[in-house]
């Protein structure tokens, strides 16, 4: 066992992250051959503002799948959110931030439905999740009545509408990105600066032996649920200031951040991933829509697309997975 | 005589290590040739190239004269090798019998045979004189089973080439002997053997020729009577090691630490005992004795479901890992991969899981106690070697996977640790230190119940025996029993006269 120069502890994670990164700049490069004004900083501000719902939700969904599962309800929650917001608001701002706290209360109870059903009663959490799909996705249709009712007052749309104009440096700052900035630091936090992180990784690797030694497996676990609910409720309130009402604000939303993580290096059932593959992942997923769009490939076509590149990704880290072992 | 196997020039680097380095290797037919060597030394890494899940970065593998290249498994299996592997690798959810005909199942018309699989089956594990029922799920076998189960898979080829890495180092002593035998039968069937194994008495015992390899380098290859057991022990470790056990303690033991009683479960019955704070128990027992049961019932695994487990003199209830982990029980478990490794994450943060899981979830992760170089310091304490500890730990060799969760619970300040065969894959070097490290943990006033398979581990380390019999504690040894007081006690021979075992 002679010692020779390694090339860098890191690398693992470092790939991992470049991966992402290096996936963007390339996408984005093509956007800005086909339309270069998507180099200046208002139309790249307006590029974060539009991706700010996915990057949230693939932050939320990334700690679920460190610990080894899926979240399939977030979408459903996000819609939710939309069309719990006209409702309870209706019409009256002063409401509004009020609202906003019942909505998040609504999140983290199907947060914790999730996690307790998956930790207590062992279903998997495919299962588990799409279960609570289609039961908060019920729910919300039928006390909406099933068609979008009212409409958002300014003040809650402003959440992801508003953009301050006159910024130094970079023009324009949309409050979006400001929530983005303030979701992934708290994201990065809660794995980087506490040991859930850690606890999160080791779950996800091996919960059995993460179990014996001491590790509270099922706290980890509704956690994350609990987290990615967080998540799917702020993507809502976002996602309600940009486009309104509608009764298919959230739909596919969970699949597409499913496939944010994985482009950006996080691996299915756990054990391996950063905060930065769900930035990255999001950014890259949501750079490929934007250079679609541009081409002018009809929605159907798009979505077919974005089958393609999940059931891609999917397979490329099962691959990889496999290969390391 | 054509050598059945050679092996010429091997080298091989990882990131970090240079595991083989210019490594000869051969094997006649019909013979044992045992590799022996510290933990990393690269036994594994050469056998894995033999079987072609590596690619050497340089040298030739002969196969009867011809040269072989190898790019994956198959062609090696093909080719008549068939290796049992270190790190168990069965699907746990899959029966026996599917696990055994894996990728070689029977057909007739298209249609698998499962009657044939099943009989065929049957049969090798009966050849090995493993009693398994074929169509157990392999997720419910212990893990000396499985290791059983793996041996029929390799005799399943009709092999003319079969290495053994580590067999017994899950079996109990009657397993060991059990396979002891069928090594001298393939011998005699014509089949070369390789063998690798940490226990110097069964290398003694079988093997026709001894290569050393140290530092990813073959020291010397000699037969068997050119060959004691101080010279291998020597070209292994670089120097002589005296004083294998540590000296007993000279203090009587103190108050009781740990006390059991009634303790009952669907595995055990009526377990009683004490741990004395000082103290190092043994408990011995074959394979399906209840030792390992007794284990997990005392860190909550699977808990007693009548009896009182009282702790300093409290009584308490442990229903979780997690409990008896707080309540100051730590447990070292006998399936290291499956229960305790997370493979994909870092040495440290494998070495560091159990104080990061007993904290307070804000606590820093990288903060005070869990900072790199604390625990780097106790990793390089405990002699772990891996060339970075930030590397995955599943690229270490098992001995140091083992070590590096005994840090585990070393850096956890526990009061009583569970030890469930702590030197399983262990070198001999490192089972002194280990040992070395029970004994001053003990002299600490604390305990350590060690359940082990190995009996010259047990009487050498232990203060007092606890001998288990179906579920039962069939009697107590002090220190200085033997093998055969075990083996008595174990087999249930309890209530008759000692006599009658060695006749
Ligand atoms: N896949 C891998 N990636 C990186 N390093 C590896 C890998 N496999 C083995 N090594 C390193 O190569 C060296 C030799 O390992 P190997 O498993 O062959 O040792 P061994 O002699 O079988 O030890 P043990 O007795 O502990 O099983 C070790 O330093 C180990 O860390
Ligand atoms: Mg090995």
């Amino acid at each position: 066992m002679t010692t020779v120069p390694l090339p860098s502890s890191r690398r693992a994670a470092g790939i991992a992250l470049n991966a992402g990164l290096v996936i963007f700049v390339v996408l984005y490069a093509a956007i800005a051959l086909l339309q270069p004004n998507y180099l200046e900083p208002g139309l790249f501000m307006n590029f974060l503002r539009r991706a700010a719902p996915l990057l949230i939700l693939a932050c939320g969904q990334l700690y679920v799948i460190l610990t080894g599962g899926f979240d399939l309800s977030m979408g459903a929650v996000a819609t939710l959110v939309v069309l719990a917001a006209s409702i309870l608001i209706n019409g009256d701002p002063d409401a509004t931030w009020a609202v906003i706290g019942t909505l998040y209360v609504m999140g983290i109870a199907v947060g914790l439905v999730n996690g307790l059903v998956v930790a207590f009663l062992k279903v998997p959490s495919i299962i588990t999740t799409l279960g609570t799909m289609l039961l908060v996705n019920g729910l919300a249709l039928a006390w909406s009545g099933g068609a979008a009712r009212g409409d958002l007052p300014d003040n809650f749309r402003n959440l992801g509408r508003l953009v301050w104009r006159g910024v130094p440096v970079i023009g324009t700052l949309p409050l979006a990105v400001v929530v983005i900035a303030g979701f992934v630091a708290l994201a990065w936090w809660g794995l980087n600066g506490t040991v859930y992180g850690k606890r999160a990784l080791a779950v996800g690797d091996n919960p059995r032996a993460a179990e014996l030694a001491g590790t509270p497996v099922a706290v980890t676990r509704i956690l994350a649920f609990v987290v990615s609910a967080v998540s799917a409720v702020t993507a809502g309130i976002l996602l309600g200031g940009f486009s309104g009402v509608s009764v298919n604000a959230g739909e596919g939303l969970e699949l597409q951040a499913i496939a944010a993580c994985v482009i950006g290096g996080a691996q299915l059932l756990g054990g391996r991933g950063s905060i930065w593959s769900a930035v990255f992942g999001a950014l890259s997923l949501f750079a490929l829509f934007t250079l679609l769009n541009i081409l002018g490939l009809p929605q159907a076509l798009r979505d077919s697309i974005q089958g393609l590149i999940l059931i891609a990704a999917v397979g490329a880290s099962m691959w990889r997975s496999r290969k390391r072992n | 005589m054509t050598a059945a196997l050679s092996m010429s020039g091997i080298s091989k680097a990882f990131p970090g290590v240079r595991a083989l380095d210019n490594v000869d290797f051969d094997c006649l037919p019909g013979e044992v040739h045992a590799i022996c060597g510290e933990n990393g030394a690269g036994k594994s890494t050469l056998m894995k190239i033999l079987g072609g899940s590596y690619r050497p970065d340089a040298g030739t593998i002969q196969l009867a004269g011809t040269t072989v290249h190898f790019t994956h498994p198959r062609q090696a299996a093909e080719a008549g090798i068939s290796i049992i592997h270190q790190e168990l690798s069965l699907l746990p959810h899959r029966t026996v019998a599917e696990n055994i005909f894996m990728g070689r199942e029977i057909a007739r018309r298209g249609l698998l045979d499962k009657a044939a699989m099943r009989r065929k089956a049957a049969q090798l594990l009966g050849r090995i004189g493993a009693e398994i029922d074929p169509q157990a799920l392999v997720s419910s076998l212990s893990i000396a089973m499985q290791q059983l189960v793996e041996i029929a898979k390799a005799l399943l080829l009709d092999a003319r080439i079969i290495v053994m890495d580590e067999p017994t180092a899950a079996l109990d002593e009657r397993g060991s002997r059990t396979l002891l035998t069928l090594v001298q039968n393939l011998r005699r069937e014509g089949v070369s053997i390789v063998y690798i194994s940490h226990r110097m008495p069964e290398v003694m015992a079988i093997a026709d020729r001894i290569t050393i390899l140290k530092d990813g380098k073959k020291v010397w290859t000699r037969p068997r009577d050119a060959a004691p057991v101080g010279e291998i022990v020597r070209a292994m470790v670089g120097r002589d090691l005296d004083d294998f056990y540590p000296a007993p303690p000279s203090s009587p033991p103190g108050a009781a630490l740990l006390a059991v009683q009634d303790g009952t479960n669907a595995a055990v019955q009526d377990v009683a005992f004490t741990v004395r704070a000082g103290e190092i128990v043994g408990v011995a027992g074959l394979e399906d004795s209840g030792k390992g049961a007794l284990a997990q019932a005392l860190v909550g695994d699977a808990p007693f479901s009548s009896g009182t487990i009282t702790l300093r003199g409290k009584p308490v209830t442990l229903r979780a890992p997690r409990q008896a982990t707080a309540a100051g029980i730590g447990y070292l478990p006998g399936d290291r991969k499956r229960e305790g490794l997370a493979l994909h994450q870092s040495v440290r943060d494998n070495a560091l899981l159990t104080l990061r899981s007993m904290a307070g979830l804000l606590a820093r992760p990288q903060g005070g106690a869990f900072a790199s170089n604390v625990i780097d310091g106790k990793l390089r304490e405990m002699d772990v070697r891996a060339a970075d500890f930030g590397q995955e730990i599943g690229t270490l060799s098992g001995g140091n996977q083992q070590k590096a969760i005994i840090v585990r619970w070393l850096a956890q300040a526990s009061d009583i640790l569970v030890f469930v065969e702590p030197t399983r894959g262990i070198d001999i070097a490192a089972k002194a230190a280990i040992y070395e490290t029970m004994r001053s943990f003990a002299d600490s006033g604390r305990g350590i119940v060690v359940v082990s398979s190995d009996m010259p581990e047990l009487i050498g380390v232990a203060d007092r025996i606890l001998v288990m019999h179906r579920g039962r504690i069939s009697g107590e040894l002090p220190r200085g029993a033997s093998e055969e007081d075990i083996m008595h006690l174990a087999l249930g021979l309890a209530d008759q006269p000692h006599r009658e075992v060695h006749a």
